[in-house]
C-alpha cells in the first residue's frame, strides 16, 4: 500500500528542490479544483512548531498592541476565533465590551473585597487573609482550593474553559492565574497540552489531521495516512519503503527472517525484581497484542479493498473488457489475502501463550515467513491491475501454502493436545 | 483512608442541626462519604405524598467534583431513568465548588416540581409528557402511590 500524503508541505528551509514534481500524477486535474469542487480545499500540512510559531504571533501582536498580558491576549484570541485585527477595532472602541465578551470581566459590578473573610466557602477552612484569591469577579477562594479546582478541571481535558468556582459565575481564569495556583509540572505540561489542542480547535484556519491513524512518515516526517491493508508502507512524498508496525526500514523485513513479528525476550529478567519482571511481562503481552490489534485493523481496510475490487470488475464486465471469469482472479486474491489476514491475526494471541522453546522458535519462524509472503500478498493485491497475473498467482500460491503448513504443523498439534488434556 | 475534610464535615453537621423542609440526608454509620437520603414529593406535584429514597455519594475530590445522586425508589419522570440516574445540570456540567448537598437536593426536589421533558432522559416518559400530559401525570401519581407510599 502506499502512505498518501495527498497535501502540499511547505518547508521554508530556503531550498527550492520541489519535493512533488508529480503534478502530472494520476488523478491531479489540469482544472481548478477549488471552483469544480465544492469539498475540495488547499491547505498547508503544519508541523507542531510551526503551529505554536503562528499562534505566537497573533498572540505576541495582539499583546504589543494593546498592551494587555499575552495570557490576556491568549483569553480573548480563543473568544475572537483568533481575529487579532476585530479585537483591536473593538478594544479600541470599548475594551470593556471585548473583555465582558472574553469573559475575563463580569458584566456586573464587581463585588467589594471584604476586608475580613469568615471562612472559604468551598474548604470551609479559615486560612490567613494574604492566601486569598479571585478572578475579576471577586469572588474568593482560598489558594489550596483554587489549586484543587484547577487538578480537576485539567484532569477532565478543560485548559481554556475552566470558570470561576462560584456558582452561575461564568468568568473562565486565564493561563498565569491558572499557572500561578498549579505547581506540579506534569499537570502544568498537561495543561498546556490541552491550551495548544484548544488553541488549535478555535482557529478557524487550522485542522487537526482528520485520519484516525495519522502518522508521521519516519524519513520526511510528513503526515501520513495508512490506507490500505499492507503492512508495507510507501511514502507518497519521499517514496521511503517502512513497515506499519516497527516503523524501521522495510529492507530489512522483505529478505530472509521477518524480523518484527517476533518477540525478544530480555534474556536477565530472571535475576531482575519483581517490579521489572512485572513490566516484562506487560511489554510481552502489549507486544502481541498490538500486531494483534493492527492485523485486526488491516482486515477491515482489506474489507474495503475487497468491496471496491468487485465494483471495479462489474464496470470492466459492464464495459465490455472481458467477462467475470476473465477477472475472477482478482477477486479470488483479495478474498484469499482476508483469509490469510485473519489467520495470522490470530497467530500472535497463539505464539503469546506458547511455552519457549523449539517449538516456539519453528512457530515463530512459519509465522515471520507467512507475514512476509502475507504483505507481498497485500502489496500486489492493491496493485492488482498493473500487477502481471502469473505474477500475483504465484504469489498467491505462496502465501497459501505457507498458511496452511503452519496451520497444518500447529492446528493438528494443538487439538491434539486438547483432546488429550480433556480426558 | 484519609481525614474527611472539614467542608464535609461542616456540612454534616448543618444538615443535621437545620435540615432542610421535606428533606433529610443521614450519613452511613460506616461511610462517612455515603448519605442516605429521603425527599418528600413537593405539594401540588404528581408526587404529593411520596416519600423517596436517595442514595448521595461525595466522590474523593468532592467539592472540585459533583456529588453521585442517585433515586433508590421507582419514580415517573421524565429526568429520571429506571436506573434512578437524574438528568440535572448542576451535577453534571454546571456544578460548581461552591455548592453543597443541600442546595443540591433542593434542585432535586424542585425538578420533581418541574419536570423538563424537552431534556429527557427517559425517552418514553417525556414523550408521554409531551403529547398527553394528563395520562403522563396520572401514571406519575399511580407510581407514587405504588412505590412511594407506606413501605
Amino acid at each position: 500500500m502506499s502512505a498518501e500524503s495527498d497535501m502540499e508541505y511547505s518547508d521554508n528551509d530556503g531550498d527550492d528542490y520541489d519535493y512533488y514534481g508529480e503534478q502530472d500524477d494520476c488523478d491531479m486535474e489540469a482544472v481548478d479544483r477549488t471552483k469544480s469542487d465544492p469539498e475540495y480545499f488547499l491547505y498547508t500540512c503544519l508541523r507542531v512548531e510551526e503551529v505554536e510559531k503562528l499562534l505566537n504571533e497573533s498572540i505576541e501582536l495582539l499583546s504589543n498592541s494593546l498592551q494587555i498580558t499575552p495570557s490576556l491576549a491568549k483569553v480573548t484570541l480563543h473568544a475572537y476565533e483568533w481575529n487579532a485585527q476585530e479585537i483591536i477595532n473593538k478594544y479600541k472602541e470599548n475594551a470593556n465590551e471585548v473583555l465582558v465578551y472574553s469573559r475575563v470581566k463580569s458584566r456586573s459590578p464587581v463585588l467589594q473585597a471584604s476586608t475580613s473573610r469568615s471562612s472559604c466557602a468551598v474548604c470551609a477552612n479559615t486560612p490567613p487573609m494574604h492566601k486569598y484569591s479571585a478572578l475579576a469577579c471577586g469572588h474568593y477562594f482560598c489558594n489550596d482550593c483554587w489549586a484543587m479546582h484547577f487538578e480537576v478541571q485539567i484532569m477532565q481535558g478543560v485548559s481554556n474553559t475552566i470558570t470561576c468556582m462560584a456558582q452561575d459565575c461564568e468568568l473562565r481564569a486565564p493561563e498565569d492565574f491558572v499557572l500561578s495556583h498549579v505547581t506540579k509540572p506534569m499537570l502544568r505540561e498537561r495543561y498546556q497540552q490541552f491550551m495548544f489542542k484548544d488553541h488549535v480547535k478555535s482557529h478557524p484556519e487550522l485542522r487537526f489531521c482528520p485520519g484516525p491513524n495519522c502518522q508521521d512518515c519516519p524519513k520526511c516526517q510528513i503526515c501520513i495516512e495508512k490506507n490500505g491493508g499492507c503492512n508495507h508502507m510507501q511514502c507518497g512524498a519521499c517514496r521511503h519503503d517502512f513497515c506499519w508496525v516497527c516503523l524501521g526500514d522495510w529492507k530489512s523485513h522483505g529478505s530472509e527472517y521477518y524480523e518484527c513479528s517476533r518477540y525478544k525476550e530480555d534474556p536477565n529478567m530472571s535475576s531482575d525484581s519483581q517490579h521489572a519482571q512485572a513490566r516484562e511481562a506487560l511489554k510481552k503481552y502489549l507486544h502481541y497484542y498490538e500486531r494483534w490489534e493492527n492485523h485486526a485493523r488491516s482486515l477491515k481496510l482489506e474489507e474495503q479493498t475487497l468491496a471496491s475490487l468487485k465494483s471495479r470488475i462489474n464496470q470492466k464486465v459492464m464495459a465490455g473488457e472481458g467477462t467475470w471469469i476473465d477477472w475472477q482472479y482478482l477477486w479470488d486474491s483479495a478474498k484469499l489475502l482476508k483469509r490469510c489476514r485473519y489467520t495470522l491475526q490470530y497467530t500472535y494471541p497463539y505464539a503469546y501463550y506458547m511455552e519457549n522453546g523449539p517449538r516456539k522458535e519453528l512457530f515463530e519462524y512459519q509465522q515471520a515467513q507467512l507475514e512476509a509472503e502475507i504483505e507481498n500478498l497485500s502489496w500486489k493485491v492493491e496493485r492488482a491491475e498493473t500487477t502481471d497475473r502469473g505474477d500475483l498467482e504465484n504469489q498467491m500460491d505462496i502465501a497459501e501454502k505457507r498458511r496452511t503448513t503452519l496451520l497444518k504443523d500447529f492446528l493438528e498439534f494443538h487439538t491434539t493436545t486438547a483432546s488429550s488434556s480433556k480426558v | 483512608m484519609a481525614a474527611l475534610p472539614r467542608r464535609i464535615i461542616k456540612e454534616t453537621q448543618r444538615l443535621m442541626q437545620e435540615p432542610v423542609p421535606g428533606i433529610s440526608a443521614v450519613p452511613s454509620e460506616t461511610n462517612a462519604r455515603y448519605f442516605h437520603v429521603i425527599v418528600t414529593g413537593p405539594e401540588d406535584s404528581p408526587f404529593e405524598g411520596g416519600l423517596f429514597k436517595l442514595e448521595l455519594f461525595l466522590p474523593e475530590d468532592y467539592p472540585m467534583s459533583a456529588p453521585k445522586v442517585r433515586f433508590i425508589t421507582k419514580i415517573y419522570h421524565p429526568n429520571i431513568d429506571r436506573l434512578g440516574r437524574i438528568c440535572l445540570d448542576i451535577l453534571k456540567d454546571k456544578w460548581s465548588p461552591a455548592l453543597q448537598i443541600r442546595t443540591v437536593l433542593l434542585s432535586i426536589q424542585a425538578l420533581l416540581s418541574a419536570p423538563n421533558p424537552d431534556d429527557p432522559l427517559a425517552n418514553d416518559v417525556a414523550e408521554l409528557w409531551k403529547v398527553n400530559e394528563s395520562e403522563a401525570i396520572r401514571n406519575a401519581k399511580e407510581w407514587t402511590r405504588r412505590y412511594a407510599m407506606d413501605n
